[in-house]
């Protein structure tokens, strides 16, 4: 089984992220990259195997607890929540087009359509 | 009998044309309007409910279709920093509080500062309570542990009241890698309370008005970094009055207080659940029945609840609670005396032991069942006045199955 990478549009000039700030970013609170850019999340349905993959192996937090803060601010008023695609080719091809993109993938992309970040621990 | 049974021909049309519409605005919306600047979302949910012993939901007992819940919200991001938001919902829960149409929430945010570790963000308009464990989205179905949550801390009575406010909040948000997450609101406004809303809170003699004078409430959120622990506490001081009407009302202009200390705390796992809120409040009354009369009583409660997931599909709930009106008469004693022996001791406290599950049979789509046995009537409307002609019964049940969907 290939490892899950997380990959940003072309325009996010970070080549590493750490765990916590994955997390941040993901539980929405880091809406902008260092340069000032919003960063605009992606995510597959909640019981999609590899959002479930990327949510433990990645993220280190249950789907459920993501679920429930994306809800919170959905439901509330209090902010956005992460878009959600229906398939993992979509969810590239969402990164691609998009300017502050962030997603993850389990397939191989091609060198030059987005940047594949590292992760460090 | 015809008006009745016209009324309620009337309900269960307006709900099956609530829903058709929700259906057709999330089929057409779905895949078209979730980008980056504008997202639209909503929920449609019903049930029914069946209560033996009180009136809660209904005043002859009969088993009932008031559980619905339906909404559409919709955020539009104008600039990086500045948005707007809100939600329409309507709502129908029988006694529990009024129903129909309302505007949920309404607001402008305003994110005023943010870098990869804090958040600033002001909201101005319509907002929600942000500050107790559920209180945000009590109206929202699937975000709820049960279809009805504990009286004690989210009385149905006060929900118009507390459920949020008109006026402005700030939420502040700090994200350590070495002392974890911190969230801290504040928020000061005034609900509008109908005619309806005054007769739950007083009873249904008081043909005044009752009017939100003042609110002010906090909030403070801590969770360790990368724990499952999450902790907070809230505090919330308020203000009403209530303005009689100059020929026939049986009651005198009156000041009421409300203050609220909670703190609650929530332990996730990858299978267990564990959370619980403790309350105290002070309620003060001043005049209302007589010039000088004066009531000033701390009431206190708390739940306990678990919650174990069987699998991804599959959620048990069990929860306990106690509350007591007055914690200097527990047992509602002093209570039944001061009343003239006319309101029973067991007004004076409410406990409610709850067992639950819910089953989602898709990604989007749950079945929620619960039971709950309470002893006690402190958390049946009207407060004030209480009915004790209906409310005969120290102890109750009831369950109740709701099938919510949402998008």
């Amino acid at each position: 089984m290939n490892a899950v990478d997380v990959i940003v549009h072309l325009s996010v000039s970070e080549d590493n992220v750490t765990t916590s700030q994955l997390r941040r970013i993901y539980t929405m609170r880091q809406i902008q990259w260092p340069d000032g850019q919003p960063i605009i999340v992606f995510v597959l349905p909640k019981q999609h195997p590899l959002h479930q993959r990327f949510s433990k192996e990645r993220l280190q937090i249950f789907p459920y607890q993501l679920e429930r803060i994306w809800n919170k601010l959905t439901y509330s008023g209090l902010g956005v929540a992460p878009i959600i695609v229906s398939t993992p080719e979509a969810l590239i091809d969402a990164v691609i087009k998009t300017p502050g993109a962030i997603g993850y993938t389990e397939t191989i992309v091609g060198k030059g359509v987005v940047n594949v970040i590292n992760i460090e621990k | 009998m015809s008006s009745i049974l016209k009324s309620n021909l009337h309900r269960i049309k307006m709900r099956i044309l609530l829903l058709l519409n929700i259906t057709f605005v999330s089929l057409m919306m779905n895949g078209y309007c979730q980008g980056e600047n504008f997202q639209v979302h909503g929920f449609a949910a019903q049930g029914i409910i069946d209560v033996n012993g009180s009136n809660y939901v209904n005043d002859d007992g009969a088993l009932s279709i008031e559980l619905t819940e339906i909404g559409l919200n919709a955020s539009y991001s104008l600039t990086q920093t500045l948005r707007l938001a809100g939600q329409v919902v309507y709502l129908d829960g029988g006694n529990r509080y009024n129903d129909g149409v309302r505007i949920d929430y309404a607001l402008l945010d305003w994110s005023a500062y943010s870098n990869e570790n804090w958040q600033v963000n002001f909201y101005l308009g319509r907002y929600k309570n942000y500050h107790w464990l559920y209180s945000s989205t009590r109206d929202i179905p699937f975000t709820r542990p049960s279809i009805i949550l504990p009286q004690s801390v989210y009385f149905d009575g006060f929900r118009d009241i507390s459920v949020g406010a008109d006026g402005g909040a700030m939420k502040i948000s700090h994200s350590s890698d070495s002392l974890g997450n911190f969230d801290f609101n504040i928020s000061t406004g005034s609900s509008p309370i109908s005619s309806e809303q005054t007769k739950i809170v007083m009873s249904d003699f008081a043909l005044g008005e009752m009017k939100h004078s003042y609110d002010l409430q906090a909030s403070l959120y801590w969770q360790p970094f990368l724990s499952s622990w999450r902790f907070g506490l809230a505090i919330l001081d308020s203000e009403f009055a209530y303005v009689a009407v100059e020929q026939g009302d049986m009651f005198l202009d009156a000041d009421i207080t409300l203050q609220r200390v909670i703190a609650n705390m929530l332990y996730e796992g990858e299978n267990w659940e564990f959370s619980g809120e403790i309350l105290q409040e002070r309620f003060v009354l001043e005049d209302f029945y007589f010039d000088n009369f004066h009531v000033d009583n701390i009431g206190q409660g708390i739940y306990v609840q678990s919650r174990y997931k069987v699998n991804t599909d599959l959620t048990l709930l069990a929860r306990y609670e106690r509350y007591y009106a007055n914690k200097d008469d527990k047992n509602g004693h002093e209570l039944e005396a001061s009343a003239g022996g006319s309101v029973p001791r067991y007004f004076g406290y409410q406990h409610d032991a709850t067992l639950g599950l819910s089953y989602d049979l898709a990604d989007n789509l749950r079945l929620q069942f619960e039971y709950h046995y309470i002893e006690g009537a402190a958390r049946l409307t009207p407060v004030i006045l209480p009915n004790p002609q209906v409310n005969d019964n120290e102890s109750w049940q009831l369950w109740a199955m709701h099938l919510m969907y949402w998008f």
